[in-house]
Parts: structure tokens; sequence; C-alpha cells
């Protein structure tokens, strides 16, 4: 390890390894960055895929802000989602074909509807709480169903075609502009997110989930600060959830619904909660099973995810995500 | 001058079983008050009341001369007063600067910085440093609290309290569940925090309350029954009969069912 700028060479703490070293945070975007291009050139035909990977990786992480950083229980995440699909969704087909504006949207929309969610789910804890997120997913879907006239109902919503990204980039038939700016957007998001769990507002939250009481003993509240981390975790839902419409062209009720909300769960806890990159490993474990074991077996691909499932949570709780970690650890330490 | 912590006349039962029974004292900066008793005196319950996570029936709560009795838990706290917990309550995923950071920053209401970088708090980072060198917990700075030896936990819980800067720190048992040697440890760490803080500390260790208290409050029962320097106290046969499990003597038969007895070293 260099010597740090600022801080004498001989760190005075021993056992200090990770704190104070500036570009840690840009380790996971460039490792992401990569593996992005290496797909782009090795997979041309399957950018679709790997955009709808990415638009998954995005939620599962919105999830993880408000699973894994604060403690919060719930399986209605897909409402924060489905508000960011359908508000770009029907600003595109009102006129709206900026594509990045429609995205922007989709955003605010997601906070609106993380403000709504957490208005109502944070006043419970636990299992009342998990049992209030179903019923405001189930309310946010039902809402759609009905008001078909502008979301389309059960036949979705079509007709969504935005315009080029920046006046220039038409989305084309292989899914190449889309791909990049799904791209762009979740190397960003990690950039930001990272920064925010690594914030004094992350340090809190962490503290919330295990254990309100003594934050409020030092003075911190509580529920102010959940609502916060709710409304970013809604702008981020919001943003994959316009990303989606955008890419796709089409909004179904699926993305509202509590299945979606459960899958975000499934593939949380499958990479590991509270890292953020679990939820990337999460989200390319899983729909990479769907889209691979679906192909071969589509009627039993759910029992081969449920098995790993069972595995993944008996011999790694903390994901497969932790994989990393553990080979780190086993491999020879870099030079002090 | 103005108390720094004023109780006036504190009453609060369950069902009908009184925990504490007209509760009156008064803290000045400076004072190291202890207050003792048998378990289930209602010690740890009168600090639930006064900083506010427990609502009294009766009476009211002073903060240098400002009735509290009505304010939150959490802006009594940032009132200056202070608790440390009996049962160790840190969050064990947490390291043991990230502890100190996280109070520092509280205390000057930054915990709501999204976009900042932790390092980049640089006068925390320092002051969090010194705390932890203070109370010789700088070997294990980086070290999860969960993978603290209880004696390091404890140290951690009076760094966060010191960090806080309070006007009032109430110490529940702050030796307690710890090994007679190192209790050592915890008395230089108390007799090391600002002179001016008023300190009130609920403790079963004898050694440490005669060392560290320079005033007494016996409770029984929900009841104050005996004041006084470490000596008078000591002396005191109501307070014998407490601690001994004698009855005999006044005032003795509200008690109920026998305290934990023997414990005491008085």
């Amino acid at each position: 390890m260099a010597p740090i700028p600022g801080r004498p060479a001989a760190s005075p703490r021993p056992g200090c390894r990770s704190r104070g070293v500036p570009g840690r945070e840009l380790v996971a975007p460039t490792v992401v960055a990569i593996l992005g291009a290496l797909a782009y050139l090795a997979f041309p035909d399957d950018l679709a895929f790997f955009t709808r990977i990415i638009v998954a990786a995005l939620f599962v992480m919105s999830l993880d802000l408000v699973v894994g950083y604060c403690g919060v229980a719930t399986l209605g995440h897909a409402v924060l989602y489905g508000a960011g699909a359908y508000a770009a969704g029907i600003l595109c087909v009102d006129g709206l074909t900026d594509p990045l504006l429609l995205i922007a949207a989709g955003s605010v929309a997601g906070v609106v509807a993380g403000l709504v969610t957490a208005l109502v789910i944070l006043r419970a804890h636990g299992l009342p709480q998990l049992v209030l997120s179903i019923a405001v997913v189930q309310l946010a879907y039902e809402a759609a169903n009905k008001a078909r006239d502008i979301t389309g109902g059960s036949d979705g919503l079509s007709g969504i075609s935005p315009g080029p990204v920046f006046g220039l980039f038409e989305f084309d038939l292989w899914g190449r502009t889309a791909y990049v700016l799904a791209l762009v957007l979740l190397i960003a998001t990690l950039v930001v997110l990272r920064r925010v769990v690594r914030s004094p507002f992350g340090l809190l939250c962490r503290g919330i989930k295990q254990d309100p009481d003594r934050i409020r003993a030092i003075g911190g509240t509580i529920y102010g600060n959940l609502v916060k981390m709710y409304a970013l975790s809604g702008a981020v839902a919001g943003l994959a959830g316009g990303l989606t419409a955008v890419t796709t062209g089409v909004v179904g009720l699926d993305s509202v619904s509590f299945e979606w909300s459960a899958e975000a769960l499934v593939m949380l806890v499958l990479g590991g909660a509270g890292t953020l990159y679990g939820a990337l490993v999460g989200a390319v474990v899983f729909t990479g099973f769907e889209h691979y074991v679906a192909a071969v077996d589509p009627y039993h691909w759910l029992f081969v995810v449920g098995a790993l499932l069972i595995g993944v949570v008996l011999a790694l709780p903390a994901g497969l995500g932790s994989l990393a970690a553990w080979l780190r650890r086993l491999l020879p330490q870099g030079a002090p | 001058m103005t108390a720094a912590l004023e109780v006036q006349s504190l009453c609060r039962s369950f069902d009908g079983i009184v925990v504490a029974d007209n509760i009156s004292l008064s803290l000045a900066a400076g004072d190291r008050v202890a207050l003792i008793g048998p378990n289930g005196a209602g010690k740890t319950t009168f600090v639930n009341l006064v900083t506010g996570t427990l609502k009294p029936d009766a009476g009211r709560i002073l903060l240098a001369g400002v009735d509290v009795t009505a304010v939150s838990d959490v802006e009594r706290v940032r009132r200056g007063l202070v608790r440390t917990f009996q049962i160790t309550r840190l969050f064990p995923d947490m390291t043991v600067h990230e502890h100190l950071m996280l109070a520092l920053l509280q205390r000057a209401e930054k915990t709501g910085r999204l976009f900042a970088s932790l390092d980049s708090f640089k006068d925390a980072g320092a002051e969090a440093d010194d705390l932890i060198a203070q109370l010789g917990l700088a070997p294990v700075a980086d070290v999860k609290v969960r993978a603290l030896a209880y004696g390091h936990q404890r140290l951690v819980e009076i760094a966060i309290a010191v960090a806080l800067k309070p006007k009032v720190l109430l110490l529940d048992e702050p030796a307690a569940g710890i090994p007679h040697d190192e209790v050592l440890r915890i008395i230089e760490a108390l007799e090391r925090l600002p002179a001016d803080l008023a300190i009130l500390m609920i403790e079963h260790d004898m050694d440490l309350v005669f060392r560290f208290a320079e005033r007494v409050i016996v409770l029984a029962a929900g009841k104050i029954v005996c004041q006084g320097t470490p000596e008078e106290v000591g002396r005191d046969p109501a307070v014998r009969a407490v601690y001994l499990g004698s009855y005999a003597s006044r005032d003795r038969d509200a008690l109920g069912p026998g305290p934990t007895v023997g414990r005491g070293r008085a």
C-alpha cells in the first residue's frame, strides 16, 4: 500500500485497512464497466437480455437500500419500480420522447411512490410491515389494472417509442443503444450509491437497522431518516422502471406486481444484502438462470432456482456476493 | 446556580405496582452521585423515566432549569442528557471508530449528509481517534464490536457517551458483567470524564461506588430510603436492612418479594 497523502506513512493504528484509502469506492464501478464492455463485445446478440439484467440490478440495488441498509421488511417494492415504468411510458405515449427526460420522470415518479409507500409501511415493524407492503403493492396493481385507459390494463401499455438519446443515438434493433444507456446509468448509480452508503447518512442507517433504540439514545431520529432513504430508493427503482419502459417499449402490469417484488427480494438474498454489489450478483445469477435454464426446461427452472436459494441461504448466509470476500481472504495479501 | 438535572416527585407504576414512588433528586454540574439499591429497586426504571423512554405518571424533570417532562427522548439527548446501557447496546457490525464517528457526527447534526464521504470529516475523525486513544482502545479501533471482549465493549459505551459531550450523564451499571480485575480500567475511564459533567451512576459494585461517588442515594421499592456520603450510607442501618434482606426495621414492609441478597459488599 502506497503512503496515503495527508496521513503519516506509518499508520498509527495497526489493523486499519479500509479507512481513508482514496479511490477505493471506484473499484466496483470500474469492475462493472469492464465486465459490461466485455459482455458487449463477446455477446452482441444478447444485448437485450443484458439490458434486462441491468434493469433488475438497479431495482435490486434500490431494494438493498431499504432492506439491506435499513432493515425494512418489504415485499412491495415493485410499486416504486412500476410508478417509474408507467410514468415514463405514459409520458412517452403522450408525446414526450426524449429518453433521458423520460427516465428522469420515471425516477421522480419513483420518489413519489417511495414517499407514499414509506408513509404507510414505516408505521409498522417486522411482520405487520411485510403485510402492509404486500397490501400496498396489491392496491397499486389493482389501480393500474382498473385505470386501463391510461395504463392499458392487463394488455399492457404499448406504443412507447422514444426518440434518439441526445438526439443522436437511435434505439436500434440489436439493442446496442439501450444496452450502453443502461450500462452507463448502472455505473453512475453505483458510484452515487456507494458514496451514499459510506456517508454519515449511510452510517446512521446501518445503526438504525441494527438497533433503532440505540440511535435514539445518541440523539438520532428514525422515521424521517427512513423516509429519506425510501425516497432515494424510489429514485433508483423509478429509474430502473423508466429505463425498462424506454428500452423495451412496453410496460405491463407485472411491473407493479407482488411477484416482481418477491423476485427482487430473492435476488437480493441470493447475492447478499447490505453490500450493493451483492444485489448485482443476485440479479445476474437469477436473471441468467431465468434466461438459460428456462430455455432448456421452461417448467422446472424455478425448481433449480429454489434449490440454489436453499443452498445459498444455508451455506452462504451472506449471499453469493460473499464468495468474493471469501476468495479474497484465500489469496495472499498485498504488500503492507 | 441552576441544577444540571432536577427530578421532582417522580411517580410511575405498572399495573398497580409502584416502581417510582415520589423520587426527587438534584444534580449540579460536576456532581458524582451513585444510585444504588437491590435488584428490582427501580433503578433502571428511574433511568428510563429520566431519559424519556418511559413516561412518568406524575412529577417533573428539569434540565438546566428547563422542564423537559413533555420533551421526547431524542430531544433530551440533544439537550445534553445522555445515558449508557446496563447491557451493552452497540452496533455489532460497526467498528469502534465507526461508533464514535456516528456519535460525533450526530452531535454535530451531520448524519443527514448523503453525499459526503465519512473520510472527509477530518475533525470528527481526529476527535474519534483521540477518544479511542484516551480509553486505550487504539489497538481495536478498526475491529467490529461483535468481535470485542466485553470489557472493551463497555469502554465503547462510555466513549460514545463522552463523544456526545453531555451535560448530564446517566451511567447504568458501567461495570456490569466484567471481571473484577478489569473494573479498574472502567474506573480510570470514569475518572477522566470532564470535571464539569454531572454524573449519576447506577451500580452494584460497591468498590466502584465508594471510589467514584461523593454522594450515594439508596433506592428500594421505587423509593429513596437514604442518601448521604458513601460513609454515611454504609453505616445506615436502613441500607444494611435493604441489602441484607432484613425487613424488620422501619418502612421495610412495602418491599414485597425480597431483593437478591448478599451481592452488596457495603
